[in-house]
This record gives structure tokens, C-alpha cells and sequence, in this order.
């Protein structure tokens, strides 16, 4: 009888994993909205104080927010668009117009944007009437013809706001924040941005009109405090349906936390960036190898995924280059060295290699010419190498100036992992003249 | 003697209710019964009949159909969901016009707006009405019963399937359906007398300008002659608040009939999406007309240059003219040449930022044209940003007077605009509503809370971005200022930083990252401009340049 007992204590079911992958995920890839936002807040309570002042008492506003990216300053947004809209009178009364900079990138497409999303009267189904300057003649005419204490407050989210400021004369942005500072229909502007300059691209006419309100989203956050967050952030709460699981899966992420060679991957992380958003990819990767046959986080799946995350880009690419390209790559390497950065072309790697064929090796064959140029050409589809500007189409192609575009500690990294390579490379490689 | 009072009017459902709603817990309701007090005449309402709805005054009820009776659990909310109508005294007339055909007084039409709820509280229901359809022409007499003439002509217009090409649609917001509210305390009320939009009647410390911009216009519109003015002056120093001032009372004298009519017209060059649809603009607003530009362009040439016999004087004010400009300055050369026809008499009034504008840009014929008739507004000095504050609050007081004298100091210092201070006004009046903590004693907006705003709003948040940067981001910053150092340049390549963040990286006791990761630490710094940086394609041979001052970086990384 207590073998059974133990038996079902010890075997969770696929559903509670399932469950566990499902919440986990919507926190980390879904980005769904915190109940409640930590560090920021003062300035929740400052956005929000500034939206009800629009929402409620029909007075216009703008804002702008700003914070590097994956600081959370669409979060911040949403979060207080929620509290907001709690409130009974500002649901039925806030108009919401939604814009991206990078979506609408043109006046135009912007005007017929915020016109279909105002449903306007010269909006039939989806499709919106009239030309360019029209449109614009309607909606100011449309938002004139407001007043502070009858029309319903319009709330204008601008993404990417630096991106509105590259727009011929600005000209949307000048007409919002006239709007918002003349006594017409009551609009609330709030700019999303992670230029730090943004000011500075605005025209002196349009930074007049702009009240000069900026939020800024700046963490300084300990590593206590970010290790502190990761715990929470994997951690289920008190709501999980099987308790006995949730709490066996919260021990297991305390104990994981306290791991020093976890720490120390998170340090890692942390010194790198301090956003949310690339320790959510780590977490990711983690949560994906969680099954029911493993149903727990250990510490060396955090050190399995740092390390893919972390992983060099263009070393990578180097293991799956032939012999001859990484001996053309290495030739270009001691030309650097030799000639300190100057460019080179085909002939000098070409040059440098035979040198190298002669004195040294003995595995690799003296290829042809076209063979030679052909492993350059697609070094060059691979980037990896790069014309110089310029002259790019009088000269031939074996006389054509490139870079190379990878950093030697790549090189020697790559060669090192480099599956099979013969010994007389390496060492040429690592030697310190051709 | 009887006094008249009013009806008193009980409604009462008849009979059982036909169905029940589940979700909205409502009863549906096939009749209701109006009787009035006292008396023992009752009406009766079926659903499908016509009924007038109390309207705005006794005279003109509001005419519609019943479509369904309903009401809640307790029989006290009753409700009714109408078809409205409109009668033809309600239909604006540019839509009447399109009717087509002069419309019969008690005629009605189909309502499809949707700015009206569709259900009503049986209160305010009247009494029925008979309406009649009429297919063709108008009967000549019509009964003295309260009968109103249904016409399917916009009826069948609405319900077609594919959409129309909405030719008369409306420019409008939507209203809101409870008022917003209004200002409680001190704080608020001068909340709202601080922000941009108030203007006032008529605005402090530009009286010297309002008589010049002033006598300018009266003397042209009583000589019946035209000219060009042109005002310039930084933003925020009231130049067109000043100019709508002047036309204000040049228009009420108008009205006292001190000095001849005249029409006031305004465009404004950010408003437009091209030049040339000043034309169209002007056009619309002075007959009313659509065009396109280059048919407008000539029909207003054709008006300015012909002599007409009851022709009154136009004002047309041209706001940010710099925006007007194209390259043969066509649409300029018209604007200022217009004027000097004889029997154009059309003044104009234009509006830029530079005082040289003309010299700088302009053609000399154009420039010619324009005149010599100059008036530039100078920034504010703190006195005068003070006594615009006061003005504005006018006896509410919210403000401490040194707390007032800081911020105009700061503001007259920087760039003397008015609006640039009235945001800061009204930021540190939030600052103290919001903070009941730091209330002063006097509840009033004080020292600290407009030393607060001033932070807010003139701050540079480099120095504070650069403190809360990640480890590797302060360090790249500090490898970028070593190998400018040692190049003695403004600018490397990420190449030679990398070395010696490597460096940097070692003498710290940190594990050195790997160029990728390098590559994403340079990249954040250079997405909040903290770096700027040459598109990323280049890799490592991309350059840096630093967007802050080395000294301020330092100042920032230094360990407090």
C-alpha cells in the first residue's frame, strides 16, 4: 500500500508538465502583461495620473518614453492602459488610435491609419476615402471642430517615435501637438521611443509645441535583485492547479538559483545586458528540454544554453568551411599582421598561400587558379570577406581590394573546434610570420 | 382657478411579458399603456407603431418607431429600442441640398448615424403618430392629425450591399457620453488656466505689437486697398495668438459697423501636404468650392485680378510661410502678388521663424513683392514670462512668488518661450497635487516642486543612462575614449576597441566576451545614441563615434 503511495508522489503526470510549459511560456515568450510591473513605480503613477487627466477631466497632454530596448516601455504602457481602462467612464469614452513607426512609414500611409482606426466618416469598411491631403483636411477639420468637455478623448500611441520625426517636415507630428495645445478635441500623445537624443531630431517648431514630458525608463538594477527576478519569473504560483508539483518545481528552481556555477552563468549574462529580453531567450532554451521524464531545470541545462547564446556567430561559420577557404583565410590573416589592416586582393592571399605550400606543408595540394577563385567567391557570399567602397566595378576580379571582416581571436577559436584539421595548417596558423 | 401644470404621465406595461433575456435578464414586452394622472384616457403603445419622443423644446418632438419594449426584474427600469428618424428641420442643409428637390415640411427620413443610442426610456415617449409612405410627388393638403410623410429616399440609399464612395461624410469625433469633469480644487483650476490652449482675450506684453499689426489692417480695409505684412519671430511668442487677437476686434468693430466687412481667411503651411494645395485651400474657404490646384490657382487669379462691384476686403493670414516654398516660389510670388492688384484687396499676413527669411530664400521679385512691412516679435524676458503666469491665473493663487520668478528666470534664459514655461508651470503644479508627502505648508506650489519639474524637463539623461549601463556597456565606453586616447582621433574602428575592451576586460578580472557579443554590447549603446555607429553591415569594421562628452562619460563611470 505505501509503495503505491510513493509511486504516485514520485510520478507526475504529462498534464502537469504540459500546464507547467504553458504558463511558463506565455510569461516568457508571450509577453503577457505582469500583474504587477517592479522598479518603475514612479513612473507607472506619472503616466497614469497624465492619461486620466486626458481620459477624465479632457485636457491634452503628450509624453514621450524613453528607455533602452527590452527596457519594458511597451510593458509599462499596456500595464497602465489596463489600469485605465478599469475605470468604467474612460472604457466607453477613450478612443485609441495605435501607430508604428516602423508600419506606417510615410505621412500618407499614417493619415490612413489613424483614420481607419477613428472610423471617421470617410471610412467605408476597411477602405478609407479621399487623397492624401484630404484625409488630412478631414481629420483636423474632424478634431477642430472638438472641444474640451463634449468629444471623446483620443489617445495616440506613436512606437518607434523617432521614426515619425524622419517623415517629410514632420507634418503629422507638428498637426498632433498643435492639437494637443489648442482648445480643440482633447488628445493624449505618448511617443515610445529608445533614443536617448529624440529631442534633438525634432524641428524647432514641432519641440515648441511639445510639452517636454519625458519618462524615462533607466534600470539600475542589482545583480540581487535580477537574480531575484529569474527566480520569479520561473517560478509557479500559488493558482497551479496540482500543488504538490508546484511545490516540488519551486524547490528545485530555489536550489537551482543557489547553484554557484549557475550563478556565475547569470553574472555573465548580467554583465552582458541587463534587459529581460535576452534572459528570456536562456530561459527558453532551458524550459524546452523540461519533459516529463525530466521534469526540472538543472543547472547544467542553464550552462548547455548560455553557451549556445553566447556562442561566437562567425566561428561558427567558419566549421563549415572547406580546407582550402580556411587556409585562404589564414593567409589573409598574416597579411594583416604583415601589413598591418591594409586591404589585400586575390593575387596576395593567392601568393601567401604558395608561399606556404612550399615551405611548409606537406597535406595540402597546390590547386588551380580558377579553384583558388572560386573558394574567394564564396568567401565573399559568406561576407566573410569585404570590398572595399569604390572601384568596386573597373578593376578585375583578382584585383579587387577586400577586408576581412572576422577578428583573429575568431580564427583561432574556430580552428581550434575545426573538425579534422591537419596539424601542419594549425600550426601555420598559429605561427607568427607567413 | 386652475392653474396649468404639468402632465404627469404613468406608463405601465399590459400584460405578461412575451420572452425573457437570460444574459441581460430583461423581460420583453409586446404593449405598453400611457395614462395620465388624473384622468382616465389612456394611450396605447404596440411594438412596429410610430411614436414622438420628447425632444428639445414642446414644439419639435423626435419622431420614431418602436421596435421592441423591454424592461427589468423589478418593472422599474422600462425601455424602449427605436428606429429614429430625422425631420427635415433636424437634416443639415448641404444635405438637404442633395435630396434633389424642395422637401415637404413634415417630411421624414430614415436615421443610420450612429452617434445616437438606439434605446429610450419610455418616459420620454409622447404619444403615437401616423406616418404614411408617399412613393410619388407630395399630397397637396394634409390632415391636421399628427401625420408626417415617410420617404424611402435615403432608405434605399443606405441599404445597398457595396460600399458607396461616401461623398458627404462629416468630419467628426465622437462625443463623449458623460461631460468631462470639472476642476475641484485651486491646483486644478490653475491646472487648467496654465495649459497652452487657454489664450486668453487679449495677451499681456504684445500691446505694442497688437497696434501696430493693428492700425496696419484697419488702414488697408477702410482704404479698401491690399498690402503684405510679414511677422516673424522665434516659437511661443504670440505671434499668431496676437494676429487672431487683431482679427477678433477687427471683426467686432466690423460688426458695430465701425469700419467696412471684410472675410478673414487662414491657412497654414505644416498643414498642408504640398505647396500648391494652398490654392485649394484658399479656394474652399472663400466660395466654398473644390478644385484642384492648378484650376484653383486660376480661378483665384481670375477673382483678384477682376474688378467686381460688391467685392469686401480679405485678410489672409499665411501661417509658417517657409513651408510655401518650391523652387520656381510660384505659389509665393502669387500669395504677395496678388495684393498689389487694384481691385484685388486682399491683405496678407504671413508667419515664419527667421527674421532674414526673405533675403535668404526668396527670389527678388518675390522678395520685392513681399514688402518692406516687417514686425519681428522678440523672445520674452523673465519679467514679461512672470506677468503672462499671473495673468493667466488671475487671482488664483497656487503659485509661491519665488517659486513664479525661478521658472521665468529659467525659461527667459534658455529660449523665452511662453509655452516652454507654461508646461513647466503646469508639470510643477501636478508635482504638488500629486506629492501629498512634500505638501508645503501653504499648499501652494512651491521651491522644490519647481526645482523638480525644471529636472524633469531640462534634464539630459546621458550621464544617467551611462550609471545604469550593464558592466561590458560601461566598459566598451571606457575601451572607446582609451583608443580615441591613443589615437588621438574623435573616431576607430570597432576593431581596435575590441582590443582593448579585451584589455579593459582582463585588468577588471572579468572573463572576456567573444566579438559577437561585443558586437551586441555596441549595438545597444549605439540604439540609444549613446554611440553613434556606421550601419551594422560592416561588422567590425564598422566606426565609432562617441555622442556624449568623454568628460561626462567619465563623470558617470567615476565610483561613487
Amino acid at each position: 500500500m505505501s509503495k503505491r503511495k510513493v509511486q504516485n508522489d514520485h510520478m507526475p503526470s504529462g498534464e502537469c508538465v504540459t500546464q507547467l510549459q504553458t504558463i511558463l511560456r506565455k510569461r516568457l515568450c508571450h509577453q503577457q502583461l505582469p500583474e504587477k510591473l517592479e522598479g518603475v513605480e514612479a513612473q507607472h503613477k506619472h503616466l497614469l495620473e497624465l492619461l486620466k487627466q486626458t481620459a477624465i477631466h479632457g485636457e491634452s497632454n503628450s509624453v514621450l518614453i524613453i528607455g533602452p530596448r527590452g527596457a519594458g516601455k511597451t510593458t509599462l504602457l499596456k500595464c497602465v492602459l489596463r489600469h485605465l481602462l478599469e475605470e468604467k467612464e474612460v472604457q466607453k469614452n477613450l478612443l485609441q488610435v495605435h501607430l508604428n513607426g516602423l508600419l506606417q512609414t510615410d505621412d500618407r500611409i499614417a493619415l490612413k491609419e489613424i483614420t481607419r482606426q477613428l472610423n471617421l466618416e470617410n471610412v467605408v469598411g476597411d477602405k478609407v476615402f479621399g487623397s492624401f491631403a484630404e484625409n488630412l483636411a478631414f481629420l483636423l477639420e474632424a478634431l477642430k471642430k472638438g472641444d474640451r468637455s463634449s468629444s471623446r478623448p483620443v489617445l495616440f500611441v506613436l512606437d518607434e517615435f523617432d521614426l515619425f520625426a524622419h517623415h517629410k517636415n514632420q507634418t503629422l507630428l507638428y498637426n498632433l501637438f498643435d492639437v494637443s495645445q489648442s482648445a480643440q478635441a482633447p488628445i493624449a500623445v505618448v511617443g515610445v521611443t529608445c533614443r536617448l537624443d529624440v529631442l534633438e531630431l525634432l524641428e524647432k517648431r514641432v519641440k515648441s509645441r511639445f510639452s517636454h514630458r519625458q519618462i524615462h525608463l533607466l534600470s539600475s538594477l542589482t545583480f540581487a535583485q535580477y537574480l531575484e527576478r529569474v527566480r520569479a519569473q520561473l517560478s509557479l504560483l500559488d493558482d497551479f492547479p496540482e500543488t504538490k508539483f508546484a511545490q516540488n518545481w519551486n524547490a528545485g528552481i530555489e536550489t537551482l538559483c543557489e547553484d554557484k556555477s549557475v550563478k556565475e552563468v547569470l553574472q555573465r549574462h548580467y554583465n552582458s545586458s541587463k534587459d529581460f529580453r535576452s534572459v528570456h531567450m536562456l530561459l527558453m532554451s532551458c524550459l524546452s528540454r523540461v519533459s516529463v521524464a525530466k521534469p526540472a531545470i538543472k543547472p547544467v541545462d542553464l550552462l548547455e544554453a548560455s553557451r549556445l547564446c553566447l556562442a561566437d556567430a562567425k566561428a561558427n561559420m567558419l566549421h563549415g568551411l572547406s580546407i582550402l577557404e580556411l587556409c585562404l583565410i589564414i593567409a589573409m590573416k598574416h597579411l594583416n599582421d604583415i601589413y598591418e589592416g591594409e586591404p589585400f586582393n586575390l593575387q596576395m592571399v593567392h601568393n601567401e598561400f604558395k608561399k606556404f605550400l612550399q615551405r611548409k606543408s606537406n597535406s595540402m595540394y597546390n590547386f588551380d587558379q580558377p579553384v583558388v577563385m572560386k573558394a574567394f567567391e564564396h568567401l565573399q557570399q559568406l561576407e566573410l570577406i569585404r570590398p572595399v567602397d569604390g572601384s568596386s566595378a573597373k578593376t578585375q576580379r583578382e584585383y579587387q581590394l577586400m577586408r576581412l571582416m572576422l577578428d583573429h581571436s575568431q580564427i583561432m577559436e574556430a580552428l581550434q573546434k575545426y573538425p579534422q584539421c591537419p596539424t601542419d595548417v594549425q600550426q601555420w596558423a598559429m605561427s607568427a610570420f607567413g | 382657478m386652475k392653474y396649468f401644470t404639468r402632465v404627469r404621465r404613468v406608463y405601465r406595461w399590459r400584460g405578461e411579458p412575451v420572452s425573457f433575456n437570460r444574459k441581460l435578464k430583461t423581460y420583453d414586452y409586446s404593449s405598453l399603456v400611457i395614462g395620465v394622472d388624473g384622468l382616465p384616457r389612456t394611450t396605447l403603445i404596440i411594438t412596429g407603431q410610430h411614436i414622438l419622443i420628447e425632444g428639445e423644446d414642446e414644439d419639435s418632438p423626435y419622431v420614431a418607431k418602436v421596435l421592441r419594449l423591454f424592461g427589468d426584474e423589478s418593472g422599474k427600469q422600462k425601455k424602449a429600442a427605436v428606429q429614429w428618424f430625422v425631420r427635415v428641420s433636424e437634416v443639415p442643409p448641404n444635405k438637404l441640398k442633395l435630396l434633389g428637390r424642395e422637401p415637404h415640411p413634415q417630411e421624414i427620413f430614415y436615421y443610420q448615424g450612429r452617434s445616437c443610442d438606439d434605446e429610450v426610456d419610455v418616459e420620454s415617449i409622447l404619444r403615437p403618430v401616423q406616418v404614411r409612405r408617399a412613393r410619388s410627388g407630395i399630397p397637396s393638403t394634409v390632415s391636421a392629425h399628427p401625420v408626417v410623410i415617410l420617404d424611402w429616399f435615403l432608405f434605399k440609399q443606405v441599404t445597398s450591399s457595396t460600399p458607396r464612395t461616401p461623398r458627404h461624410a462629416t468630419p467628426s469625433i465622437p462625443s463623449r457620453s458623460l461631460p468631462a469633469r470639472q476642476p475641484g480644487n485651486v491646483l486644478e483650476e490653475a491646472r487648467i488656466r496654465l495649459h497652452v490652449s487657454s489664450v486668453p482675450e487679449s495677451l499681456p506684453c504684445r500691446e505694442q505689437e497688437f497696434q501696430d499689426i493693428y492700425s496696419f489692417v484697419e488702414s488697408k480695409i477702410i482704404d479698401g486697398t491690399g498690402g503684405c505684412m510679414y511677422i516673424s519671430g522665434v516659437p511661443g511668442t504670440g505671434k499668431t495668438a496676437t494676429v487672431h487677437e487683431v482679427m477678433r476686434c477687427l471683426q467686432h468693430a466690423a460688426d458695430v459697423d465701425e469700419i467696412p466687412p471684410f472675410t478673414f481667411i487662414e491657412i497654414n503651411g505644416m498643414k498642408m501636404t504640398d505647396p500648391h494645395q494652398a490654392y485649394v485651400q484658399i479656394l474652399q474657404k472663400l466660395t466654398g468650392h473644390k478644385a484642384t490646384a492648378d484650376h484653383a490657382a486660376s480661378l483665384l487669379e481670375k477673382r483678384f485680378s477682376n474688378p467686381a462691384p460688391r467685392k469686401e476686403s480679405t485678410v489672409l493670414l499665411v501661417d509658417e510661410l517657409d513651408l510655401l516654398w518650391t523652387r520656381k516660389q510660384n505659389v509665393m510670388y502669387n500669395l504677395f502678388d496678388w495684393p498689389t492688384r487694384r481691385h484685388a484687396r486682399l491683405v496678407v499676413l504671413t508667419i515664419a521663424n527667421t527674421m532674414d527669411l526673405p533675403e535668404r530664400i526668396m527670389i527678388n521679385r518675390v522678395a520685392s513683392r513681399l514688402g518692406l512691412t516687417r514686425m519681428s516679435f522678440q523672445p520674452y524676458s523673465f519679467k514679461q514670462l512672470q506677468q503672462i503666469i499671473m495673468s493667466r491665473l488671475n487671482k488664483v493663487k497656487a503659485f509661491e512668488e519665488d517659486a513664479l520668478q525661478l521658472v521665468s528666470r529659467k525659461v527667459a534664459a534658455l529660449s523665452g518661450d511662453a509655452r516652454r514655461c507654461l508646461d513647466i508651470c503646469r508639470r510643477a503644479t501636478e508635482i504638488c497635487e500629486h506629492s501629498a508627502a512634500e505638501r508645503s505648508a501653504t499648499g501652494l506650489v512651491g521651491m522644490s516642486h519647481v526645482m523638480e519639474a525644471l529636472n524633469e524637463m531640462f534634464s539630459s539623461s546621458y550621464i544617467t543612462a551611462v550609471k545604469c549601463a550593464s558592466v561590458h556597456e560601461q566598459l566598451f565606453l571606457r575601451a572607446v575614449i582609451a583608443e580615441f586616447r591613443r589615437l588621438g582621433l574623435e573616431e576607430a574602428t570597432f576593431q581596435q576597441v575590441f582590443v582593448q575592451h579585451q584589455a579593459l576586460c582582463r585588468v577588471e578580472g572579468l572573463q572576456p566576451i567573444g566579438v559577437s557579443e561585443g558586437l551586441a554590447v555596441c549595438q545597444r549603446l549605439g540604439a540609444c545614441r549613446l554611440l553613434l555607429l556606421e550601419p551594422s553591415r560592416l561588422g567590425v569594421l564598422q566606426r565609432v563615434r562617441l555622442n556624449v562628452s568623454q568628460d561626462d562619460v567619465l563623470y558617470a563611470l567615476k565610483a561613487d
